[in-house]
C-alpha cells in the first residue's frame, strides 16, 4: 500500500487559478463566484474563534477543546430535515479518523497515511492535496492515521506519522518546512493535530508501545526551529525520576498523541499523557512512573510544567490519559471557577480546578472494577488483585478504556459533558519483554473474555458539578466515535455498524439518524458557508457533509 | 465443561498428516499456492513468543481476539483461508482496518511461524482418533445433524457450516462441542424472540443486529428483518440451539461422530 503514496508524493493537483488568483482577479462584472476569501488566521482569531462560528479554526473547534459549535441553524425542531449535502471519498483506505477545519469557505481534510487535501466546503471538490513522502516500512501501534491540522496565517501544519512537523502553503498545499521531530526507526509516530498557540506549533507524540520516552514540542512557525521540549518523563536530574525504578524511565513512553487544550487567560496549555511502558509488566518500573497518565500544565512561551496531575500512578493497564482536555468555566461548590473536565481512559470523570490543578470530583461514568474511588487528593483507591497476572486477571474497564481518544463535547448551553462511554471487561496478562529499539515493548496483553455485544456503548451526558449521568443513549458496542454539540442543541455521534445520529441534547432522545455505510471512527464538526449550516463527520473512508434541505 | 473424554493417541510430529513441501528460505513477500515450510514445534513456540510481541496487543494474548482485532482461534480466517493466504494478510496487512503488515526487522521465516502458531491453536496438531468415521457418518445423517449443519454444501443454515471442521477443532473440543454446545456460543449462533408492535411473533438465529435494527433466519428459513422501535419484546438467547448429546449418545457413539466430524478437512475435499 505505502508504495503507492510515494508515488504520488508531492503532486501537487492544485488547480491553475488557485483561491489567491481568484480573489485577485474579483470584479463585479464576474459571471463565476471566486473561491471564498481567505484571510490570515491570525492568532488574534483563533483566541476569538467563538466569534466566527462559522468556521472551524481547530481540531477541537476552540481552545477550550468543546467541540462546540456556535451555529444553531440546525436545531432539535428541524434536524429531521437533514440531507446529505457532498460526500468526498479519501484515497486511503484506511478508516478515517480526521477532523477537518473550516477556514472561510475552504476546508483542510486528512488522510492516512499523512495527506492533507483542500477542498471547497459548499461542493467537496478539490483545490490540492498534499502526500507527506516517508518510508514505507514504519513502525506504529494501532493502524496509519491522521487525525488532522492546525492553521495559522496563511499556512497549514501537520504532525506526520513517520514524526515529523511540516508546514505547508495555505493556498497551494506547498511544502515550506519539514522537519523531523523524533527518530520514527525507535518507534515515534505522531497522529493528532497540532496546537497553535502564539507563533509557536505545539505537537505531541506516539510510540507508547515501543519504549519511547514522551515529550510535548513547540516549533517556530515561520522556520520550524524547535523552540523548546519538555519531556513527559522527568531526567535523573529531577526529583520526580525517582517515581521509575533503576533506569525503566529511559524506556517509560509516556506518549503525547492527541491535542492539548490552552486558556489564554492562565496562559496554560493542557496536554494529556499516555501509559507508562511496558504497558502491563509494572514490575520492571516500579513507582508511580510520572508523568505518565497525567495532565501538564504548561507554559507556553517557555515550555515550563507549572503543575501535574496523574490520573492513574503506576498503571498496569494501558490507561493512557491523552484524552482532549475540556475547559469549561461554570459553577462549581456554589461558585463560578475555571474547571477542566476529563472522563479518563480508566473509567473516572474528573473534574479539576485549571488554574491550580486541585481535584475537585472524581467518579465513575463507565463501568470499572479496578478502584473502591478516588481519595480527596485524587488518588485512586485500588481493589486488591485487579493488576495482570500470568493467568490473567478480568478487569473493567478495558483495555480500550472507558473512553479514549474519540473526542468528548461540552455544551456551555446545557452545561453538561457529552462522551461515547463504553462497558467493557478485559483478561489482562503480564509477559517477560525485553527492550529492542524499534520494537514493541508491551510486557503483556489483554484478551475479550466475552463477545463484543455483550458489552456496552452509550453516549452519556455527565453533570459537572457532581459527575451524575442525566442521561445515556445505548449504541451497538463498541463505537469509538466522537461527540458535537451544538447551538441547536444538539448532539451529534456515530456506532459501529455505519449510522451517524442526532440526539436532543437536553434529553438524549434521538432526533435523527441515516446510514453512512461504515463503522464511525471520527469526531463531527460544523460550519457554515453562505448561509447555510453544515455538520461534517468522516464515516470510513468517506467524509459526508449534511445541511437542512434547500 | 468436558464431561467424557476420547482415548486419544497422539502421533507425533514424525507421522503428522501435513506434508512439509520443501523448506524455502528468503521467499519473496506475497506468496500463493505456497505450503507452510516451517511446521515444527519449535516454529510454533518461536511463532508463540513472536504473535505475543507483534499481534496480541490488537488479538489478545493467546490470539483469543481483543478489542481491535477479533478471535484467531476459531479456525475461519475473514480474510484468508489458506497458509500462504495467512502469509500475504500477515505480511501486508488488511487495507481499510487496522491491521498493517508485520514489523520489517521480520523475515519469511519469521512470518510462516505465526502462520504455524495460529494452525496451532485453532485445529492443533493432526492426532489419531479411536472412532469409527463410516459409522459417525451414519450417525450424522440419521441423527437430525443436517437440518441445521452444512457439509460441502448440503444441509441447513441454523448452525455452523462443519464442511472443514476438522481443519479448526481437535477431537477433545469437537466432543466437548457435542456434550456441552453451550460453553462457547459465537454471537453468529444467538438465537432471538421478538414480538412486533403489530402482534408478529418471530423466533430464529440471529443473523445481524445493530444500532437500529435486526435481521433473523426463523425455522422455517424465512427471512426477517426489524427495526428494533417497532419491536415491543426483544429477547436474545445465548445458548446453544443445538441438544447436548452426552445423555442421548453412548461414549463409543460420541467416538465415531468425533472422528467422522475431525475427518472432515480442506485435504479431505
Amino acid at each position: 500500500m505505502m508504495k503507492r503514496y510515494v508515488l504520488f508524493t508531492l503532486l501537487i493537483f492544485a488547480i491553475p487559478a488557485s483561491a489567491a488568483q481568484q480573489r485577485s482577479g474579483d470584479s463585479p462584472t464576474q459571471t463565476l463566484s471566486p473561491a471564498p476569501s481567505f484571510e490570515p488566521v491570525t492568532h488574534e482569531r483563533l483566541l476569538n474563534s467563538d466569534a466566527e462560528p462559522e468556521n472551524w479554526l481547530m481540531y477541537s473547534g476552540n481552545y477550550f477543546s468543546q467541540r462546540y459549535s456556535g451555529l444553531g441553524q440546525i436545531d432539535n425542531e428541524n434536524v429531521g430535515q437533514l440531507e446529505m449535502q457532498w460526500a468526498f471519498q479519501l484515497r486511503a483506505l484506511d478508516r478515517a479518523e480526521t477532523t477537518p477545519l473550516v477556514v472561510d469557505g475552504v476546508m483542510y481534510v486528512t488522510e492516512a497515511p499523512s495527506n492533507v487535501i483542500a477542498l471547497d466546503a459548499r461542493t467537496g471538490s478539490q483545490y490540492w492535496r498534499y502526500n507527506h513522502e516517508m518510508p514505507e516500512d514504519l513502525t506504529f501501534c494501532c493502524g496509519r492515521n491522521n487525525r488532522g491540522v492546525a492553521v495559522l496565517g496563511d499556512r497549514v501544519f501537520m504532525s506526520t506519522l513517520d514524526a515529523h512537523l511540516v508546514a505547508l502553503d495555505a493556498k497551494t498545499g506547498s511544502l515550506i518546512w519539514d522537519v523531523e521531530v523524533a527518530d520514527e526507526a525507535t518507534g515515534y509516530s505522531a497522529t493528532a493535530a497540532p496546537l497553535i498557540v502564539g507563533d509557536k506549533i505545539l505537537t505531541g507524540i506516539a510510540g507508547g508501545e515501543f519504549g519511547i520516552r514522551g515529550f510535548i514540542d513547540a516549533y517556530d512557525q515561520e522556520t520550524g526551529d524547535l523552540a523548546w521540549r519538555l519531556y513527559t518523563i522527568p531526567g535523573p536530574d529531577h526529583p520526580d525520576n525517582m517515581t521509575w525504578a533503576g533506569n525503566s524511565w529511559r524506556t517509560g513512553g509516556s506518549a503525547s498523541w492527541m491535542t492539548g487544550a490552552y486558556d489564554p487567560e492562565l496562559n496554560l496549555v493542557y496536554w494529556g499523557t499516555g501509559n507508562p511502558g511496558p504497558d502491563w509488566n509494572g514490575d520492571v518500573r516500579m513507582g508511580d512512573n510520572l508523568y505518565s497518565d497525567a495532565v501538564l500544565a504548561i507554559n507556553p512561551d517557555t515550555g515550563e510544567m507549572v503543575w501535574y496531575f496523574q490520573f492513574t500512578p503506576h498503571d498496569v493497564h494501558d490507561w493512557d490519559s491523552t484524552q482532549i482536555p475540556i475547559l469549561a468555566d461554570t459553577e462549581f461548590d456554589g461558585r463560578q471557577r475555571k474547571l477542566m473536565l476529563w472522563p479518563n481512559r480508566n473509567a473516572f470523570f474528573y473534574v479539576l480546578d485549571r488554574e491550580t490543578g486541585e481535584f475537585l470530583l472524581g467518579e465513575p461514568y463507565a463501568r470499572q472494577t479496578w478502584a473502591e474511588g478516588i481519595d480527596a487528593d485524587g488518588r485512586p483507591i485500588r481493589i486488591p488483585d485487579t493488576f495482570p497476572t500470568v493467568e490473567g486477571t478480568t478487569v473493567s474497564p478495558s483495555i480500550g478504556g472507558g473512553s479514549n481518544w474519540w473526542s468528548p463535547s461540552y455544551s456551555p448551553r446545557t452545561d453538561l459533558l457529552y462522551v461515547m462511554a463504553y462497558d467493557g471487561e478485559t483478561t489482562y496478562f503480564i509477559r517477560d519483554d525485553e527492550y529492542v529499539a524499534g520494537e514493541r515493548f508491551t510486557g503483556g496483553g489483554g484478551s475479550t473474555p466475552l463477545p463484543q455485544d455483550n458489552y456496552v456503548s452509550a453516549v452519556r451526558a455527565i453533570s459537572p458539578q457532581t459527575g451524575e449521568r442525566v442521561w445515556e443513549y445505548q449504541v451497538k458496542a463498541r463505537s469509538t466515535a466522537g461527540v458535537l454539540s451544538t447551538a441547536g442543541d444538539l448532539v451529534f455521534s456515530g456506532t459501529i455498524d455505519g449510522f451517524f445520529f442526532a440526539l436532543d441534547a437536553e434529553t438524549g432522545e434521538e432526533l435523527w439518524h441515516i446510514n453512512v455505510g461504515s463503522r464511525v471512527h471520527a469526531a463531527p464538526m460544523s460550519y457554515m458557508v453562505d448561509g447555510k449550516q453544515y455538520i461534517g463527520i468522516a464515516a470510513g473512508n468517506v467524509f459526508y457533509t449534511f445541511a437542512l434541505g434547500d | 465443561m468436558v464431561h467424557k473424554n476420547l482415548p486419544l493417541e497422539s502421533m507425533g510430529w514424525g507421522a503428522a498428516v501435513f506434508v512439509i513441501v520443501g523448506v524455502m528460505a528468503g521467499l519473496p513477500t506475497g506468496v500463493s499456492a505456497q505450503a507452510n515450510p516451517y511446521t515444527m514445534v519449535q516454529d510454533v513456540q518461536t511463532g508463540e513468543v513472536l504473535f505475543g510481541r507483534q499481534c496480541s496487543v490488537c488479538h489478545g494474548v493467546g490470539a483469543g481476539g481483543g478489542e481491535m482485532g477479533p478471535d484467531l482461534t476459531t479456525g475461519e480466517f475473514e480474510h484468508s483461508s489458506t497458509d500462504a493466504g495467512l502469509f500475504n494478510t500477515i505480511s501486508e496487512g488488511v487495507p481499510g482496518t487496522a491491521m498493517t503488515g508485520i514489523n520489517r526487522t521480520r523475515t519469511d521465516q519469521s512470518v510462516w511461524q505465526i502462520v504455524a502458531y495460529l494452525r496451532s491453536v485453532s485445529g492443533g496438531e493432526r492426532v489419531a482418533v479411536a472412532g469409527d468415521a463410516s459409522a459417525g457418518e451414519r450417525l450424522y445423517r440419521g441423527g437430525g445433524c443436517t437440518g441445521c449443519h452444512v457439509i460441502d454444501g448440503a444441509g441447513g443454515r441454523h448452525g455452523p457450516n462443519l464442511s472443514t471442521i476438522g481443519d479448526r477443532r481437535s477431537p477433545d473440543r469437537l466432543l466437548s462441542d457435542l456434550v456441552d454446545p453451550d460453553e462457547r456460543v459465537q454471537p453468529r449462533w444467538w438465537r432471538m424472540r421478538v414480538t412486533h408492535r403489530n402482534g408478529t411473533r418471530v423466533e430464529g438465529l440471529r443473523m445481524n443486529e445493530g444500532t437500529y435494527s435486526l435481521r433473523i433466519l426463523d425455522m422455517d428459513d424465512e427471512l426477517w428483518s426489524f427495526l428494533k422501535k417497532d419491536l415491543l419484546v426483544s429477547e436474545r438467547i445465548e445458548t446453544s440451539s443445538m441438544p447436548a448429546y452426552g445423555d442421548t449418545l453412548t461414549d463409543g457413539e460420541l467416538e465415531d461422530l468425533v472422528a467422522y466430524l475431525y475427518g472432515l478437512t480442506r485435504a479431505d475435499q
